[in-house]
């Protein structure tokens, strides 16, 4: 008996009506290498607008530059992972992605914690961080508005880093989109958050965690959505059964 | 696949020629032989297409077509309300296909039976080796674990068909 099923015709008409060439999609790896520049560039441009922060020399290099670089490496194998997410046959171990999301999560809170406990003080609440504006603004900025500025900024940082990421992954999503935009997009805001936490003068916890997290979890959530309307755009099951 | 992604239907046809019965089997495994499995299939190549320059050439085709039939599966289950209802009705059994190694432990009908029985993570990675000859290292890629564990998996459902196959063949004597 022959079992093996036959080619539906209205799958072959759907097949050849839309048969044009593609360009394969890169490795994991080198997609996620691809997202270096993008990320650095985002992410450091808030460090050429204003500059490193100013109690830096009380940080040391390591706090300053070592924590962030560690978290932009973090950004990375996130976006490493998202790649792999969405790859059928190349998905990582459940634990992996779970470990990696915890392991982001502990190094902002850690990175946060430890910054403000070498450098408690709240400088740059005296003087406006935003040195390109210090003619426009009081010299002492109420914590609230710095909230408000830090959280607007880098989330406006973020939705162009992922709006970036959803791009060069526009083709790369095979399976679990949502998954894979969520993992891109906390990769995204690991990134801004370590550039802007470079920049950015105050220490406290609240602000910290409060106004640069509040940005983490948007572009969380925006590069869930994006992955999700990306699949759907192509992985809606039922919507066009032949 | 790359002549495929070249723009190619006959190799579009030869692909689907090679890989559609063992994803049509795979998704009736899935789907508990419910008549669901041939639109599914259908899907599956469909999403297949429409991801094509997701596939890097890197990448073994066929874990890479099984991996997106089980996710296209997932979806579908997730989408549909109907599945409560096929996943009651588990008494139907389905054409599991028949493991080689266990073919000499009992008939088809008691395999088929007991496979039925294993658990669902058990039974697929026991079918998608020893049935479909998967590498535990594209069973781990295609179910997101780790390689060790889908070895565990298939052994452990190995060793329970054993023991059912038993309990079964003493029961009936």
């Amino acid at each position: 008996m022959d079992c093996s099923p036959k080619l539906p015709e209205a799958l072959m008409r759907a097949i050849a009506q839309d048969l044009g060439p593609v360009r394969p999609s890169p490795q994991p790896l080198h997609l996620a290498l691809r997202m270096v520049p993008l990320a650095l560039l985002v992410s450091s441009v808030i460090l050429l607008a204003i500059g490193v922060r100013r109690d830096s020399g009380i940080l040391g290099p390591l706090l300053t530059w070592g924590a962030s670089a560690a978290q932009f490496v973090l950004a990375i194998a996130l976006v490493w992972i998202a790649a792999h997410e969405g790859t059928p046959a190349a998905r990582l171990p459940r634990q992996m992605v779970y470990a990696a999301a915890v392991a982001a999560s502990l190094v902002v809170v850690f990175v946060t914690l430890l910054t403000f406990s070498e450098s408690p003080g709240n400088e740059g609440l005296r003087v406006s961080p935003l040195h390109i504006l210090d003619s426009h603004i009081p010299a002492r900025i109420s914590p609230w508005i710095m909230g408000f500025v830090c959280g607007i900024g880098s989330t406006l940082a973020g939705v162009i880093l992922v709006l970036m990421f959803s791009w060069v992954f526009r083709n790369s999503l095979a399976t679990r989109p949502t998954v894979a935009g969520t993992l891109y997009g906390a990769g995204a805001g690991l990134a801004i958050n370590a550039g802007w936490r470079i920049a950015c003068p105050i220490s406290t916890p609240w602000h910290a965690l409060g106004a640069h997290g509040a940005a983490i979890i948007a572009t969380v959530v925006l590069g869930a959505m994006i992955g999700r309307s990306l699949g759907n755009r192509r992985l809606h099951v039922g919507a066009r059964r032949c | 696949m790359i002549r495929y992604q070249g723009g190619s239907l006959e190799a579009f046809q030869e692909i689907y020629a090679q890989l559609a019965p063992g994803v049509r089997r795979y998704l009736s495994h899935l789907a508990l032989g419910s008549e669901i499995a041939d639109d599914l299939l259908q899907e599956t190549f469909l999403q297949m297409h429409r991801s094509r320059a997701a596939y890097n050439p890197t990448y073994a085709v066929r874990p890479w077509v099984f991996g997106l039939a089980r996710n296209v599966f997932l979806m579908n289950r997730r989408a549909a309300r109907r599945w409560a209802a096929v996943h009651e009705s588990r008494e139907d059994l389905p054409e599991f296909p028949v493991l080689p190694e266990a073919d000499r432990l009992g008939s088809q009908d008691e395999i088929r039976r007991c496979i039925a029985h294993l658990s669902p993570d058990q039974a697929e990675a026991l079918l998608l080796h020893h049935e479909w000859g998967f590498s535990f290292e594209e069973i781990a890629g295609m179910l997101g674990i780790s390689a060790a564990a889908a070895r565990a998996r298939a052994s452990r459902g190995m060793a329970d068909l054993r023991v059912a196959l038993n309990n079964l063949q003493r029961a009936g004597a």
